[in-house]
């Protein structure tokens, strides 16, 4: 697997194309409900280019529709992205990051990226820049490609291509689960994520449940270390 | 001109919730450390399973094509394989017989 098969960044580049699948056809209706909410070419593209979220750029496009106050759409951006603060704990102290490249690194975050990344045994600066930019192009071609296309385009929701991503982040956890602990955790998380997702909808239920489960995995390996994940155990982000 | 006021606030808070985790280096007690190993298995997890059942009254055909996916992430540990294999099953059962 870590044959060099071109550099770190080409790797990274190419592990997110599975993903490329769910991104494009979101990508696409972003901007066309964008665009419906009354949003101008240069502001859908502007979203998908300094907020770079899916979840959140289509709740703003959304409200915007409504004409929702700015500090109701700022508020509900901060609910869907705060995860983020989990990813970057995780990420930081696995990717050897100084200077300018942790902002950097920091501008491209999404779940994507730090799924196939945190699946990764030591995982390089090169590998995350790949994988960051990977979808950051695809976001952003999909975006504008949408934006001009307008409201031709069947809902991808009606194709069921919304399941890639579950399944993707199935794929990713599997081979994560090796110890009962690790087991429980998932299982506990499952469950806790599906019933807090019926109260409360977007990005709060993540937070909970990765607040809620690692701290139960923490509990229950009471007394022992835990370890990187296994070179051997790592998904194969590619054929 | 409020678009780029409520947009600023956007980048702010998402930055800012990006960045901050990264910027937390200083050596953490044991208990974080085993706390954050399980953070992908947790939130991979909580990914999952509020999306799992859709909006269209689907969620049968869907769950079997992520025990397909999942079975065949287990064995290949691939994941373009993987998603491949959900969705083909997926759509498989969609079809109206």
């Amino acid at each position: 697997m870590d044959s060099p098969r071109g550099s770190a960044f080409v790797r990274g580049f190419v592990a997110i194309a599975p993903l490329w699948l769910g991104v494009v056809p979101f990508g696409v209706v972003y901007a066309v409900i964008a665009r419906d909410a009354g949003l101008s070419l240069v502001e859908t593209q502007a979203l998908s280019l300094l907020v770079f979220a899916g979840s959140a750029q289509f709740s703003a496009a959304g409200l915007f529709a409504t004409g929702a106050a700015g500090v109701e759409i700022v508020l509900t951006t901060f609910l869907l992205n705060v995860r983020h603060v989990l990813y970057g704990l995780s990420l930081g102290r696995r990717v050897p990051l100084d200077g300018w490249r942790r902002p950097a690194a920091a501008y491209f975050l999404t779940d994507e990226v730090f799924g196939v990344v945190a699946a990764r045994p030591a995982p390089s600066f090169g590998f995350l820049m790949g994988a960051e930019l990977s979808l950051f192009a695809t976001w952003n071609l999909a975006t504008f490609g949408g934006a001009l296309l307008g409201a031709t385009i069947p809902n991808p929701a009606d194709l069921g291509l919304d399941l890639v991503f579950p399944l993707a982040f199935l794929a990713l956890l599997v081979p994560l689960v090796r110890t009962r602990a690790e087991l429980a955790v998932a299982l506990v998380s499952g469950v806790v994520a599906y019933a807090v997702a019926q109260v409360v909808s977007g990005g709060v239920p993540i937070v909970v449940t990765g607040i809620a489960g690692s701290l139960l995995g923490a509990w229950l390996t009471r007394g022992r270390a835990v370890g990187e994940p296994r070179f051997e155990d790592a998904v194969r982000e590619v054929a | 001109m409020t678009f780029w006021l409520t947009t600023a606030g956007m980048v702010a808070v998402t930055f800012g919730s990006r960045y901050a985790g990264l910027a937390l280096r200083s050596e953490l007690p044991a208990f974080w450390v085993r706390f954050l190993h399980f953070v992908p298995i947790a939130v991979f997890a909580a990914l999952v399973t509020p999306s799992l059942e859709g909006a269209m009254g689907e969620g049968e055909i869907r769950l079997v094509g992520a025990v397909v996916a999942g079975l065949a992430a287990w064995r290949t540990r691939n994941l373009g394989v993987s998603i491949a294999a959900g969705m083909l099953a997926f759509w498989l059962l969609r079809i109206p017989f």
